[in-house]
C-alpha cells in the first residue's frame, strides 16, 4: 500500500483532516477534551470511532495525513515516537530501542 | 541594492524547538545539536543580516488541503506565531520586511513563477523551530524575515528542478531592489525520515551525507533527480529537502559550505550547514 498523500488520498480524508486541523483553534481543541462528541458531530461512525479510539494505523490508512494526525496527537498529549511506534506495530519501548539517543524527545 | 549575503540549510524538526524552550542546551542528548548551531548564530551575528528569506513547509497547520498553494510568498509587515495544537511558542511574532516582499513577488510573476500571495497569517515551526536556534529572541528579533512557504505535504509537488530554477529567479529579484540590504537564504526541512507506513523511523546516514556534499558541490545533479528517487532514498517525508534546492539556488555558483552539523537521535536526521 502507498502512502503517498495525493489528491486521492487528500480527498478521500477531507473530512476527517478538517475535524484533525480544527483542534489548531485552542477553542475547538478545549470543545473536543470536555465534550468530544459534540466536536466530532459532523464526521461519520467510522471516522468517529477512529479517532475515540485513537487508531493512528486506522486513520493513515482511511486518508488522514500525518500532519493533521499530529493535532490531534498534542492535543491528547500522544508524542510522534508514540505514532511511529503505532504505525510499525511495536511498542514505544521497542521503538526506542531502535533509535541512537532514546532520550531526546 | 539588496544582495545575498549566504546561505543555511537546516532541520525544521519541532523537537529542535521543543528542546530549545525546555532549556535542555547542556542536556547530553541534546548538547551535539544545539552546538552545531553555534557557528551559525556566530556568522549571523556578525554578520548581521537585515532579512532571512526563508523556504519552508507549513504542517498543515495555518493552510490546510481545502486550497494548498505550492509556492506561497508571504508580505506582511508582521507574522504571528501559530497554535499547532499545544498553544503559542513563548517568542516574539514576526518581523516582515514587506518592501522587499513585494517586490519579489512582482519579479516572481514577472519571471512566470506564478505565486500565491499571503498576509496577516501565523507561521508555524517550520520556520522558528530553527530560527531560535540561530536568531536571538531578546529584546526582539534582530531583523526580518520573508516566509515562501512550498507544498511538500500533498502529492504532486513542485519538481527539485523547478525549486532551483525558482531559487535563481529569487536571486535575481533580490538583487534588484533598491534599497541596501543584506539577506541571507534559508532552505529547510530534512534530512532523511519517514513518518507514516510500516517504514516509519527509517533513516538512510550515507543518503544524507551525500546529500550534504551535492547540494554543496553539485546541487545540479540533485535538482536533475524526481521527487520519488529523493522519497526512496530519504523517506516519504525526506523529500522535503527539495526547499535546500531553493536556498542553493539563490546562492552564487561559486559559494561554499564552511560549516556542517550531522545529528540523528530519534526519527529525523538534523542537520545545518552554512554557505557563503
Amino acid at each position: 500500500m502507498s502512502y503517498v498523500f495525493d489528491l486521492e488520498r487528500s480527498a478521500k480524508g477531507l473530512r476527517l483532516n478538517r475535524f484533525l486541523h480544527s483542534l489548531t483553534d485552542a477553542k475547538r481543541r478545549k470543545l473536543f477534551l470536555e465534550n468530544p462528541e459534540e466536536a466530532m458531530k459532523d464526521l461519520s461512525d467510522q471516522e468517529k470511532d477512529m479517532v475515540r479510539r485513537l487508531d493512528w494505523k486506522a486513520m493513515q490508512d482511511y486518508g488522514a495525513s500525518f500532519f493533521c494526525l499530529e493535532k490531534l496527537a498534542r492535543a491528547k498529549g500522544v508524542s510522534n515516537p508514540q505514532m511511529v511506534a503505532h504505525f510499525r506495530g511495536e511498542s514505544l519501548e521497542e521503538f526506542l530501542k531502535t533509535r541512537r539517543v532514546p532520550g531526546a524527545r | 541594492m539588496a544582495r545575498i549575503i549566504g546561505g543555511i540549510g537546516t532541520s525544521h524538526v519541532p523537537t529542535i524547538a521543543m528542546a530549545f524552550d525546555k532549556g535542555r542546551q547542556k542536556d547530553p542528548d541534546w548538547q551535539p545539536l544545539f552546538k552545531g548551531y553555534e557557528p551559525v548564530a556566530k556568522w549571523l551575528a556578525e554578520k548581521k543580516p537585515d532579512v532571512l528569506f526563508f523556504c519552508f513547509n507549513d504542517h498543515a497547520t495555518t493552510f490546510f488541503f481545502d486550497h494548498y498553494p505550492t509556492f506561497a510568498l508571504g508580505v506582511a509587515e508582521e507574522y504571528a506565531i501559530a497554535d499547532e495544537g499545544l498553544g503559542i511558542r513563548k517568542i516574539p511574532p514576526l518581523k516582515g520586511h514587506a518592501g522587499l516582499a513585494r517586490h519579489i513577488a512582482k519579479s516572481l510573476v514577472a519571471d512566470e513563477f506564478d505565486l500565491t500571495i499571503f498576509q496577516d497569517l501565523p507561521l508555524d515551526h517550520g520556520l522558528h523551530s530553527p530560527l531560535t536556534m540561530m536568531w536571538p529572541t531578546k529584546p526582539d528579533w534582530p531583523g526580518a524575515v520573508i516566509p515562501l512557504v512550498v507544498n511538500v505535504l500533498q502529492h504532486p509537488l513542485p519538481t527539485p528542478r523547478r525549486c532551483f530554477k525558482l531559487g535563481k529567479a529569487i536571486r535575481k529579484a533580490i538583487e534588484a531592489y533598491p534599497e541596501d540590504l543584506k539577506v541571507a537564504m534559508v532552505g529547510t526541512g530534512g534530512l532523511s525520515h519517514q513518518m507514516i507506513g510500516e517504514r516509519a523511523g527509517f533513516n538512510d546516514e550515507a543518503w544524507d551525507l551525500e546529500f550534504l556534499e551535492l547540494i554543496d558541490r553539485d546541487p545540479e545533479r540533485l535538482a536533475e533527480m524526481t521527487i520519488e528517487e529523493f522519497m526512496r532514498r530519504g523517506g516519504n517525508e525526506g523529500a522535503e529537502v527539495i526547499m535546500w534546492l531553493i536556498m542553493r539556488g539563490a546562492l552564487d555558483e561559486r559559494a561554499k559550505k564552511v560549516h556542517q552539523n550531522y545529528y540523528l537521535p530519534m526519527t529525523t536526521a538534523m542537520a545545518v550547514a552554512l554557505f557563503e
